[in-house]
């Protein structure tokens, strides 16, 4: 795994803080329509699907699919984040529906292709786990 | 069906200058672009009475068409601020100026964006440095996403990978539209490339390297819009607007739909129906360029290809000057300049007007102009027809 993994962190809202709180404890959540049953990601304050704002919360499997990915061969961050050079952004296609946007660190990064399978991972960076991904060890 | 009034007309076009303006101001470059129109229409500025701008991106700033009226010495009945993203600003603007004239705010708009974006930009900034550009940050930045080209690298290895398409695709469009814009003397780039070039390129974010990217660029352009009325005893020389579509589906690239979902194909399917053509009858195609991708998703979306098959189009020569479709004859953002696409508009209607010199369509009717705005989040079809 990679170490001195650079992020810039999230600033959070109150509606989103406990995603990232979630993220300190290693759980991975999903907002969740009580009115529509519907998982959604980002969590916002009301359901995109049908504007609901009686919300909760599920933990997902961290368990996903790529469905793009690019190597970044050039610092968009200055000379800082060379070291980081080339890092892997992913789109994950979550078990549970959603798609969201990360970083894919570890063994086996180098040659992902689309649909391979990943799951989430929390490295800590500056005091606050990011929910990144590494390739599955096991096909889910 | 929403047609655009027959009798509102792009009257008058303006360009500046493009590349490095070493010293000139966003509102300055602003400025020039519609003063450059007005000549263009035969219209004086004092009888300018609507303007329609965008602010700049690299350093945005608030009201911006008062600044500009300010600074212009106007007294506009009608002004805005308009950004909606891509091409898709130059043609909201279109739009709301002939609704403002039809609707009698006003009876000459000008729509004008421009800004010293490349010299403008703080000194060791890669690209362009937007703020806020996605407005999806909490859920871009900690990821490593920063700017434009890695939400389109993602794009492009999604069409690789549903398509089967690969890089020769993309070099074709780097190479068929810098050959254009070598016959445009207001053009940024000056050398030729080859497909070698192409992929000699520094690399940036896989599958994209640098000359799937586009230019970063001073520079401004302006249309202006005015009753077929009013523009006739000017002695304008007038293109109509036939129609105008647009379609929103996500912001940041996390909310992205697959490729065959994305709101291009919709936006065209309603422009065409509401210019009442169909692509076999579109001679030119400014096509919002700002990476080599946009072209072929474009190309599919638009129904000028089957879905995938823009790449062996492009690559057949198609969409070179004397082909079935010429394609961004001006060079577009990858090889003219990045002026937020209104140079897309311009080249349109000097192609409409039979005036585009060396890189004249011949006998071109139609033109179709597409904008996308982040990462195909915001797509508009515009549709263009010789007087």
């Amino acid at each position: 795994m990679e170490t001195d993994l650079k992020a810039i962190l999230p600033q959070p809202t109150a509606a989103t803080r406990p995603f990232w709180e979630a993220c300190d404890r290693e759980e991975l959540l999903l907002a969740h329509c009580e009115e529509c049953g519907n998982d959604f990601y980002y969590p916002r304050l009301a359901c995109p699907h049908c504007g609901n704002r009686r919300l909760g919360w599920r933990k997902s499997t961290g368990r996903g699919r790529v469905f793009s990915f690019s190597h970044v061969q050039m610092s968009f961050h200055g000379p800082a984040w060379e070291t980081q050079l080339p890092y892997t952004v992913i789109l994950v296609e979550l078990e549970e529906g959603p798609r969201m946007l990360s970083r894919l660190i570890g063994d086996g990064r180098a040659n992902v292709k689309s649909g391979d399978p990943v799951e989430v991972v929390f490295p800590e960076i500056d005091g606050q786990k990011l929910p990144y991904f590494r390739p599955s060890r096991s096909t889910a | 069906m929403p047609a655009l009034s027959r009798d509102i007309v792009i009257a008058g076009i303006g360009e500046t200058k493009v590349g490095r303006l070493t010293g000139m101001s966003s509102v300055e470059i602003q400025a020039l672009a519609v003063l450059a129109a007005l000549d263009d229409a035969g219209v004086a500025l004092r009888d300018l009475d609507g303007l329609i701008n965008l602010d700049p991106y690299a350093t945005p700033n608030s009201m911006f068409s008062s600044t500009l009226a300010e600074y212009l010495g106007l007294k506009p009945r009608f002004l805005s601020t308009v950004d909606v993203g891509g091409t898709v600003t130059g043609m909201t603007m279109i739009q709301q100026a002939a609704w403002a004239i039809e609707a009698g705010h006003c009876d000459l708009c000008v729509c004008v964006y421009g800004e010293d974006t490349l010299s403008g930009r703080a000194a060791g900034v890669q690209g362009l440095h937007m703020h806020n550009l996605l407005g999806g940050e909490e859920w871009e930045e900690p990821f490593g996403l920063q700017g434009m080209v890695i939400p389109y690298a993602l794009l492009t290895q999604r069409y690789f990978d549903l398509y089967d398409a690969n890089r020769d695709d993309l070099a074709a469009v780097a190479v068929t539209t810098r050959e254009h814009a070598l016959r445009n003397d207001n053009a940024q780039m000056k050398k030729p490339i080859t497909v070698e070039d192409y992929y000699a390129a520094r690399p940036i974010s896989t599958p994209l390297g640098l000359l799937d990217c586009s230019l970063v660029s001073d520079g401004g352009g302006a249309v202006l819009l005015a009753s077929r009325e009013r523009a006739r005893s000017l002695g304008a020389r007038v293109v109509p607007v036939r129609s105008m579509a647009m379609q929103f589906t996500h912001n940041t690239v996390a909310l992205m739909p697959d490729i065959p979902d994305l709101g291009m194909a919709p936006a065209g399917q309603r422009a065409f129906e509401d210019a009442g053509i169909g692509p076999k009858d579109i001679d030119f195609a400014a096509l919002h360029d700002a990476f080599t991708i946009s072209v072929l998703v474009t190309l599919d979306a638009l129904g000028f290809s089957r879905p995938g098959e823009a790449g062996a189009m492009v690559r057949g020569g198609a969409t070179k000057l004397g082909g079935s479709l010429p394609l961004n004859t001006h060079g577009g953002l990858l090889s003219q300049a990045h002026v937020g696409g209104m140079l897309h508009i311009t080249e349109a209607v000097r192609q409409l007007r039979g005036e585009a010199g060396k890189r004249q369509v011949e006998g071109a009717r139609h033109a179709i102009v597409s904008g996308n705005g982040g990462v195909f989040s915001i797509c508009g079809v515009m549709i263009l027809e010789a007087a």
